[in-house]
């Protein structure tokens, strides 16, 4: 079977590297957890990763073990390496109005007014455009020269709404001709579709739902040419559970179990009957993934219980995983599947 | 109280909860059983679910409300079964419906229609997204077609506007606001962008957010200022239904850690918008061990050697055996850990429920749900579910 190459992605086991990385994916598939784990890789890389929430909930309050994090950078671990921000819609409103008049002091007094606060709240686009902005700041953000920020991981909303936010400023680019909204929207434009400083990434777990979503998901992002994608993390992937020698066995044993009453027994191999079900319809959703998805991809151990150091392994198991992910890979996995 | 008693009772039940724990599978299975108990229900989804389709034996869902066909249940229409219908919301459809039914003056309707700053609101935006929701809500509980309206939601993150979406557009429509931009719909365009007390205001605009977007903002207010009233007044009403006895907020979560954190945030928002949450359901809680359901977790004592014994007196002991048989051990063990990690995951959430407030697990399938009978199954285990600890 023939399928289109994958050798233009590129091997991301520099990912790290890149100024902005964005991150979605489906609810509930640990997204916040793979971007916190390739947060603390960076920063035991020695880079100086900031972690950026878009103003719900903060989940990186709970996976750090910090009481507040808010619109501004602060330092989450007990070194000081790894930063996060929750964005806050208020203070990115103000944070865009103070570039337009200059003055922190005359901007707030705009921003609140009450009035204008209403406006705000609810005027279409407000939200997606100030948040925006506020990564661009945080991009652009420098001491003696040089960055101060990078990698800046984005933690974006589930799919569909991460969806809405990055269509933002080719929406609404056709609504300006000139003035200060088209002159941002052309410098985020340009920050959001340079593929050598921001890259969207995508996290699925191997199971049904999750990857269908994924699958429709690429198909949508590939079709419209704005963002580059980077990898795609597929997270939670189990280990396989009972060597393949023992397999036969089950059915065998099964059987035995029935005929002479053992229910205990039968019990528990119906219940690794249905763990290798389960396996084998994890492998082949993997396969999909990597006969479908044109993207590096990253498949995560599943680790329990969180913490720190189960985010270091996660962080390390994730960049090992692509730098062992050069464009060879997909076909490598579809022959061992074939082959077991 | 029990489920099916909400279910027999209430005449909304609105399913929230985070992401991925088949919360609209739940929603869509609730819907079913009320049905099956001779209500006539809706089903509606905001999240774009093609599986949910295909589950209900449909060949797509749009805005459109497509009745189920119940031949897999009901195969002879001889039973008790009402007839269940199912929507998806599709944004920019509900939106343009909206505005025909609302306006009666063709031009006028026009004028919206073509206004740029009203097509981006209508195709794009995650407020403008819950609104609609709203509205939609709002036009199908006054059909009268529909003992039951099942409302599924977006993900937690998102669930809350649904609840604050309807008040911000009151806001956004509100007259200090409209003000500016318009004094009388009789003036001109120069006149509204200039009216007295807007025009420092504007000028303000204009310099943060330049002269087009006032333009547009001018003109957006100016065919809207004729349907304000109607938005809020459809607003009020849809949170005043929110909070009556006759709906239900139903949290659907499962009993993993990251999911429950979500719910409990989402709980909190929800209280503090003065909703009770009525029923939590615990999906995927936890897998079954054995033949009886409620063998959750069982003791992870080694059975191994027992087992070997068994076998051995049957002529049975392969050294590939045993070996089996001590993996079958781990893998239970590994199994009982995670469903005792659920179960007291789940235990600490509940605590902080009110009493109240109706609490089920239901077990992970062994495959997926794929069709009506299998929704049927998850009804009556929602109904029959072992109440959580």
């Amino acid at each position: 079977m023939t399928r289109s190459s994958n050798s233009s992605a590129p091997a991301l086991d520099r990912l790290l590297e890149r100024r902005l990385l964005l991150f979605t994916g489906k609810g509930g598939v640990g997204k916040s957890t793979v971007v916190a784990a390739l947060a603390v890789e960076a920063a035991r890389r020695g880079q100086r990763p900031l972690i950026v929430e878009l103003g719900h909930r903060a989940s990186m309050q709970s996976i750090f073990g910090v009481s507040q994090i808010g619109h501004e950078p602060t330092a989450v671990t007990a070194d000081g390496k790894v930063w996060a921000a929750n964005l806050d819609l208020d203070e990115a409103i103000v944070d865009y109005v103070v570039e337009q008049v200059k003055v922190r002091r005359v901007a707030r007094s705009i921003t609140s007014n009450r009035t204008l606060q209403g406006l705000f709240q609810a005027a279409p686009a407000v939200r997606e455009i100030v948040m925006l902005n506020k990564l661009r700041l945080f991009e652009r953000e420098e001491s003696r020269g040089r960055p101060i920020w990078g990698p800046i991981l984005v933690d974006l909303d589930a799919t569909g709404h991460a969806l809405m936010l990055l269509d933002m400023p080719q929406i609404l680019g056709n609504l300006f001709s000139g003035g200060p909204l088209r002159r941002l929207i052309d410098v985020l434009t340009g920050l959001f579709t340079d593929p050598s400083r921001t890259l969207l990434n995508l996290v699925t777990l191997p199971a049904e739902i999750p990857v269908q979503e994924t699958l429709e998901l690429h198909e949508r992002l590939a079709r419209s040419r704005g963002i580059q994608l980077g990898a795609l993390f597929v997270n939670q992937v189990p280990p396989p559970p009972l060597g393949p020698e023992l397999r036969p066995l089950l059915p065998e044993l099964a059987a035995l179990a029935a005929r002479e009453g053992l229910t205990q027994l039968a019990d528990d191999l119906e219940l690794a009957t249905q763990a290798l079900a389960e396996d084998a319809r994890v492998r082949e959703l993997i396969t999909t993934l990597h006969r479908e998805v044109h993207m590096p991809l990253a498949l995560l151990p599943r680790l329990d219980p969180q913490g720190p150091d189960a985010l270091q392994t996660l962080g390390r198991a994730a960049l090992k995983e692509l730098a062992a992910s050069p464009p060879s890979a997909p076909e490598q996995w579809i022959a061992a599947q074939e082959g077991a | 109280m029990s489920v099916a008693d909400l279910l027999a009772s209430k005449s909304l039940l609105v399913c929230v909860g985070p992401g991925g724990v088949g919360k609209t599978t739940v929603a869509a299975a609730l819907g079913l059983q009320a049905a099956r108990m001779g209500r006539r229900t809706l089903v509606l989804t905001i999240d774009p679910a093609r599986r949910l389709a295909a589950m209900l034996g449909l060949d797509g869902l749009d805005d459109t409300v497509r009745p189920v066909p119940m031949t897999l249940i009901d195969p002879t229409g001889a039973g008790s079964c009402a007839p269940l219908s199912a929507a998806m919301l599709d944004t920019g459809a509900s939106y343009d419906a909206l505005i025909h039914r609302v306006t009666t003056d063709p031009e006028h309707r026009q004028r919206i229609l073509d206004n740029r700053l009203y097509r981006i609101m209508s195709h794009s935006f995650g407020a403008a997204h819950a609104y609609i929701a709203m509205e939609r809500l709002y036009d199908v509980l006054h059909t009268g077609e529909y003992d039951l309206v099942v409302l599924d939601t977006p993900p937690t993150r998102n669930a809350l506007d649904i609840l604050d979406a309807p008040g911000r557009l009151a806001g956004f429509l509100e007259e200090g606001v409209i003000k500016w931009f318009v004094r009388s719909p009789a003036e001109g365009l120069r006149g509204r962008l200039f009216a007295r007390g807007g025009a420092a205001a504007t000028k303000l605009l204009a310099m943060i957010a330049g002269d087009e977007l006032v333009h547009e903002l001018s003109e957006f207010f100016s065919v809207f200022i004729s349907l304000r009233e109607g938005f809020q007044q459809r607003a009020q009403h849809v949170q005043q239904v929110l909070r009556a006895d006759s709906s239900a907020f139903v949290l659907v979560s499962s009993a993993m850690g990251p999911n429950l954190a979500d719910a409990q945030f989402l709980h909190e928002g929800l209280v503090g918008r003065g909703i009770q949450v009525r029923a939590a359901v615990f999906n995927r809680a936890y897998t079954v061990l054995g033949a009886d359901p409620r063998q959750v977790v069982t003791t992870a004592s080694p059975r191994a050697a027992a087992h070997a014994a068994q076998l051995a007196a049957l002529g049975e002991d392969r050294p590939e055996t045993r070996r089996l048989l001590a993996e079958l051990d781990g893998l239970r063990a590994e199994v009982a850990a995670d469903n005792l990690l659920g179960q007291r995951a789940v235990a600490s959430f509940t605590a902080q429920l009110d009493r109240s407030c109706l609490k089920v697990q239901v077990p992970k399938f062994e495959r997926e749900l794929r069709d009506l009978q299998a929704l049927a199954r998850l009804g009556d285990q929602l109904c029959a579910a072992t109440p959580a600890a």
